[in-house]
This record gives C-alpha cells, sequence and structure tokens, in this order.
C-alpha cells in the first residue's frame, strides 16, 4: 500500500514538473490579448496569428473575449492589471471607452499594445493597425476603377451595407470610403446598416433595394460574412455571378470563395498576420520599455512604416485588393496559412 | 346599453386589431414610401417573416401556456449551424453528400427538428420536473446554446450549401419563395392545432389557469413539457430555414430575432400572462414588423429608428391590450 502511495506520488510530482517546467523555464512572461469577440472569422483567426507570433518570440499569450461588451472589456482589464502581466493587447470593443483602463494599466506599469482598432485618445505603447479608414479608402478606389470599366466613366447606383451602427469600425470604412466618393457627384450611394452585423439582415437590405432600386451598380458590404447574404439574395433575384458587382472588406475565407466563384470582385483585405507580427517583432521593446524608432519596416514582406504619434509609437501597415488574380496568394489571412517561419524581434 | 350587433362588431374588431394596424401601415407605406407599392417588396416582407415567424410560433405556444422561452433564437443559430457544418462545402462545412441528392432536404431537416427538441427537452426538464423558473431555464440555455455554436463552430463560418437544399431558398410559387411558403404552412397547422384541437385547447387553459385545468383531469406537466419540446423543435426549423437562406452560417447568425419574435408575440395579441393568443394574430404581428424594416430600408432612415419603432410598437401592443380589456368589460 505504501508502495503504491509512493509511486502515485512520485507519479504526480513528475507530472506536476514536467507540466510546469518547460513552459515557465523557456517564457519570457505571460501577455493577455483582449479580443473583442469571437463571433466572427478575424477575429478568431488573431487569437492564432498572436498566440503564434508572441510565442515564437517567447511570451505566452492568454486570450480573454469581450464578446463584443464594453463593460465586460472594462472588467476583464481590470482584472488582468491584478495578474501583472508583462503586457496587454488590446482590441478595443469601444474605442473610447477603453481609454481609462488604458491608462490604469500603464499607471500600474503594464505596457499596453493596441491590435486592430486605433485608440487616438490616451497614449499606448505601440498600436498596429491596418486603418479602417484606409480601408475605405482602398475600397473606394477599387470601386472607382470597377465604376469606370462598366460605365465608362465613375458614375452609377452604390448600395453600401454597414456593419452594426454603434461599432466605429464600420463608421471608420464609411467614411474613407465616402471621401474618396466625394469628387464624384455621378455616383449615388445607399448607405444602409446590418444590424449586429447579422447576416440575415443584410440578406433583407439586399433584397429590398434590388426590387426598389434594380439598377444598383455595385453592392459594397462591410465584412465578408455579410457578403456571403447579399449573394444568397442576388441568387434568390435570378441574378448571376457578374451581374451586380460586389466588393467586400476585411478578407476572410468566405469573400475569397466568393472570388473564385465570380461573385465578387474586390475583398479589401486588412493584413492580419503582419499586424499580429508587428507585436511581436517589438514584444521586447515593449515590454522592457526601451525606445522604438520610427521608420520604414518589413513587416512579413510587407513595407509598413512606424511613426511617433501623439498616442504613441503608431506602426501601419498598408491593407491589400484581393481579386481574381492574386486571390491565392498565402499572405492574404483569408486562406489561413500563417507564415510558417519565426519571428524574428527587432533589436 | 349596447346592442348585441355592435358588441359582436366590437369583439371583431377587437380580436383582429393586429390585421386593421397591418393593413392601415400597408396603406400608408404604399402611399408615402417610394417604391414601396410592388409585388417584388411585398413577396419580400413575407419572404423576411420566415425566421422570425416560425420562431415566433414556439415562443407563442409557451407563451399561451404561462412559460417563457428564451431560448429559441440560440436554439435556430444551433441547428442552423449543424445544417451548414453537414452539408455546407466550404468554411468549416464538411460538405455531407447524400444519394440521391433529395435526401438532404429529409435528412438535414430531422437534424435541425431534433437539435431543436433536444434543447426544448432540457428546458422542459428544467421548468416542468425540476420546478425551476422557466425564465431562468432558457435564459440559461440562451446563453449555453449561443456559446456551443462558437464552440462547434471555432467562430468560423460555413459557407456553400449544398444546391439540393438552396433551391428552397431560391424557387418561387406565385412570386414568394418556398421558403416563406413552408412558414406560412406552419402558421397554418400550429393554428388549427392550437384552436381546433384538445392539445392547443389544452394548452390555452393550462395559461389561463394551470390549477383549474389540472383539476379538471389536463395532464398539465405532460402538456408543458411537450409545449416546451415543440417550441424547441419550431426554432430549430427557424434555423434550418435560415440556413437555406443565407447558404450557410455564421457565429452569430439571427442575433436579435429574439427580441423581434418577442415583439412580434406581444403585438399579435398573445398576453404574456399566458392563457390568451391566436397564431394568426402573431403572424400579422411578424408581418407588421417586417413591413416596417422594409420601409425604413427603402427609406434609408438610419437603423436605430427601427428599434425606436418597434419599442414603442410593443408599448403601444401591451397598452391595446390593457385598452382590450377595459372595454370588452365595458360590453360585458
Amino acid at each position: 500500500m505504501n508502495r503504491l502511495r509512493r509511486l502515485l506520488t512520485a507519479s504526480i510530482a513528475i507530472a506536476a514538473v514536467g507540466l510546469v517546467s518547460p513552459a515557465f523555464a523557456q517564457s519570457k512572461g505571460k501577455i493577455y490579448y483582449m479580443v473583442p469577440t469571437l463571433l466572427d472569422e478575424f477575429q478568431t483567426e488573431s487569437v492564432s496569428a498572436i498566440t503564434k507570433f508572441m510565442g515564437d518570440v517567447g511570451y505566452e499569450v492568454v486570450t480573454l473575449n469581450a464578446d463584443n461588451k464594453t463593460d465586460l472589456q472594462q472588467s476583464q482589464m481590470n482584472d488582468t492589471i491584478l495578474q501583472k502581466p508583462s503586457a496587454i493587447i488590446l482590441a478595443a470593443v469601444d474605442f473610447n471607452a477603453l481609454a481609462p483602463s488604458i491608462e490604469k494599466a500603464r499607471a500600474a506599469g503594464i505596457p499596453v499594445m493596441i491590435f486592430d482598432r486605433q485608440i487616438t485618445s490616451t497614449p499606448s505603447d505601440l498600436t498596429s493597425v491596418a486603418g479602417t479608414v484606409e480601408i475605405g479608402h482602398v475600397a473606394g478606389d477599387e470601386i472607382a476603377k470597377l465604376l469606370k470599366a462598366k460605365n465608362g466613366d465613375v458614375k452609377g447606383k452604390v448600395l453600401q451595407v454597414l456593419g452594426d451602427p454603434s461599432d466605429p469600425y464600420t463608421l471608420d470604412i464609411q467614411k474613407g470610403f465616402e471621401e474618396k466618393m466625394k469628387p464624384f457627384p455621378g455616383v449615388e450611394i445607399i448607405s444602409l446598416p446590418a444590424m449586429q452585423w447579422e447576416a440575415s439582415n443584410a440578406g433583407t437590405i439586399v433584397a429590398d433595394q434590388l426590387v426598389a432600386n434594380p439598377d444598383i451598380d455595385l453592392i459594397f458590404v462591410h465584412a465578408a460574412h455579410l457578403a456571403v447574404a447579399a449573394v444568397a439574395s442576388l441568387e434568390a433575384k435570378g441574378k448571376k455571378p457578374g451581374d451586380v458587382m460586389l466588393v467586400s472588406s476585411n478578407g476572410a475565407p468566405v469573400g475569397l470563395d466568393l472570388i473564385r466563384k465570380g461573385w465578387e470582385n474586390v475583398e479589401v483585405e486588412q493584413p492580419l498576420y503582419a499586424q499580429a507580427a508587428a507585436l511581436a517583432m517589438f514584444a521586447d521593446k515593449v515590454v522592457n520599455k526601451q525606445e522604438i524608432k520610427p521608420g520604414d519596416y518589413k513587416v512579413l514582406g510587407l513595407d509598413s512604416v512606424m511613426t511617433v504619434e501623439s498616442w504613441g509609437p503608431n506602426i501601419k501597415i498598408p491593407g491589400a485588393a484581393i481579386t481574381k488574380d492574386n486571390v491565392d496568394e498565402p499572405r492574404f489571412w483569408g486562406n489561413l496559412k500563417a507564415p510558417a517561419d519565426k519571428i524574428t524581434p527587432v533589436q | 346599453m349596447t346592442s348585441p350587433r355592435q358588441r359582436a362588431t366590437a369583439e371583431f374588431i377587437l380580436d383582429h386589431l393586429v390585421w386593421f394596424m397591418l393593413a392601415v401601415v400597408l396603406i400608408a407605406f404604399s402611399l408615402f414610401v417610394p417604391n414601396f407599392f410592388q409585388i417584388g417588396i411585398f413577396a419580400n416582407i413575407i419572404e423576411q417573416s420566415t425566421f422570425v415567424g416560425v420562431m415566433a410560433i414556439g415562443l407563442a405556444i409557451v407563451i399561451i401556456a404561462g412559460h417563457m422561452d428564451l431560448s429559441v433564437e440560440s436554439t435556430a443559430a444551433l441547428a442552423a449551424m449543424i445544417t451548414g457544418i453537414l452539408f455546407c462545402s466550404r468554411g468549416i462545412g464538411m460538405g455531407l453528400v447524400l444519394t440521391p441528392e433529395w435526401l438532404a432536404i429529409p435528412v438535414s431537416l430531422a437534424v435541425a427538428l431534433a437539435v431543436g427538441a433536444v434543447i426544448g427537452f432540457l428546458n422542459g426538464f428544467f421548468t416542468v420536473k425540476m420546478k425551476m423558473n422557466a425564465f431562468i431555464v432558457t435564459l440559461a440555455s440562451y446563453i449555453w446554446v449561443r456559446g456551443l455554436v462558437v464552440a462547434i463552430s471555432g467562430g468560423r463560418s460555413a459557407q456553400d450549401l449544398s444546391p439540393s437544399l438552396r433551391f428552397i431558398g431560391i424557387e418561387q410559387f406565385l412570386y414568394i419563395p418556398l421558403i416563406a411558403w413552408i412558414a406560412i404552412l406552419c402558421f397554418v397547422v400550429f393554428s388549427f392545432i392550437m384552436q381546433r384541437t384538445p392539445f392547443g385547447r389544452h394548452i390555452t387553459l393550462i395559461g389561463g389557469n394551470a390549477v383549474a385545468a389540472f383539476r379538471a383531469g389536463i395532464k398539465v406537466d405532460r402538456l408543458m413539457f411537450i409545449s416546451f419540446i415543440l417550441a424547441g423543435a419550431i426554432a430549430g426549423l427557424a434555423g434550418w430555414l435560415l440556413a437555406i437562406r443565407t447558404s450557410g452560417a455564421t457565429a452569430n447568425l439571427g442575433t436579435g430575432m429574439l427580441f423581434n419574435a418577442f415583439a412580434a408575440v406581444v403585438i399579435g395579441g398573445v398576453s404574456l400572462k399566458g392563457g390568451v393568443g391566436k397564431l394568426p394574430g402573431v403572424y400579422a404581428g411578424v408581418l407588421l414588423l417586417s413591413s416596417i424594416h422594409t420601409a425604413i430600408n427603402l427609406m434609408g432612415l438610419p437603423a436605430h429608428y427601427t428599434q425606436v419603432i418597434l419599442g414603442l410598437l410593443v408599448l403601444a401592443a401591451v397598452l391595446l391590450d390593457t385598452l382590450k380589456l377595459q372595454i370588452r368589460q365595458r360590453f360585458a
């Protein structure tokens, strides 16, 4: 009996040492990633990418999902601050509401990195963004090209299907897109929001507008999963691929599939992998509170610009237009082929 | 003093108030909203009523029975996701192909109904057998079932539904898509069940006074249990239709539909106290909400107005319900 007890104790001890030692021996510390939601594919893939890239440079990542609730993310920030992690990566549910939490974390000596959703109202230690307004700009340029190719000039009717109107992300894209369309008075834009980013709401909008405005030239939806519902409505109205042009943003796998099938013309990608990799490249500097120098950097082969803004170091990575010609390139996160090469920290 | 004829007219109007409201709204929109008055828009309204409408049938049955089911939205999402995972060929879809192809319809439908029935069974078990509060039990289901949707999908979506199912969302009969006909058929069948069969009448009696129904020999617990299972299975059907309409499923599919289903049920004249309500009225409520959504789409009003209008409509419906009671007492 004693022998059995000793054996059991020894086994537990060995298992505990085996479980605990390697991780802690190699880890430079824990970084908490505050993801706004896991209900969309961009955010889901961002968890994998950040975990992988931070692992490359020696950090263990713990992810907390805020379920798109600002108050929950604020509580999570408070809890995380008490854990004293090496750093926090924040993709904010609400750009402004989380500013006090960032200030609180930094006051406690915990650096905060901002991912994807830029916060300019308070300083942070590093911001890695594609720029949501810029995504609207890229979409605007591509839509101008498509309208010109179809109508001989930049003119026509565009149905813009936004995401939830309370989400600043979609409002920024709208702003960028409409800025680009301003010089073209011949472009009529009908803008309607898909409440709660719910696909069937987008489908309903498209179905109604196809009846009320059968001369719509192009549909611009602010997320690829909404494009799927838009296509379902087009199909239900007897349309074929190419009858109505379609542009979407965020670069999710479903959008790339729609390009391959001929339904979608352009998907404006958010460079998810590069955005996540940039955080990992500068993680040591952020954690050790070293200076981050402005200038040009290559992030996963993309030319990116680091500037020092009033809210801190800000690396901007260009969004790309995905078309039939380049849809299969592995650099697009929608192809779900995360770069296998290890990230090298910036010295 | 009112004559029997006046009384009958008043009763008729009170019983069908929501249909009169719908008629007034449709006439007003046709007159004042550009591009509203056309057959395509009316067909859209009927089509868009499909999912909330079907979901509202199950919800109404449970409410008429004197309980509550907050889980119908998440149950529909789970059924949609499982249908998507099994029968979609892209994203997380497994691309299941059956031979002959038409088998996909009964098999996927059976799976969706079964998924819903299981959730309904659990709700019924905890509410009826364990005597737990239905509000809390179904609220918990609302949360955990949506969590399950995210867990099994990993937050990813299933896309490109099998063409053998998609045709139900594309093909039309008399300008109306087949999915909308399915919803109409559901309303006809369940209206018949609720009004013309012992099951329906007993459910209404239980909702009105469960103790009296028990003393009258009605198997209250059994029927309550069945109503929860029915609500779950019907929500599963709504999810199946939703997957067909959107050619797949995303983790947030159906979000917000619970509120619309509730609004439709209340506007349709179902009393939240139980024991009162008819399914045709619920369908009118759903059509009314869809008409308002469509009009707002066509007018290009900010979507926030939809929520303001829906909220006010629900308030108006409850007020009308109170007024109806007072008017009925006056005529009595």
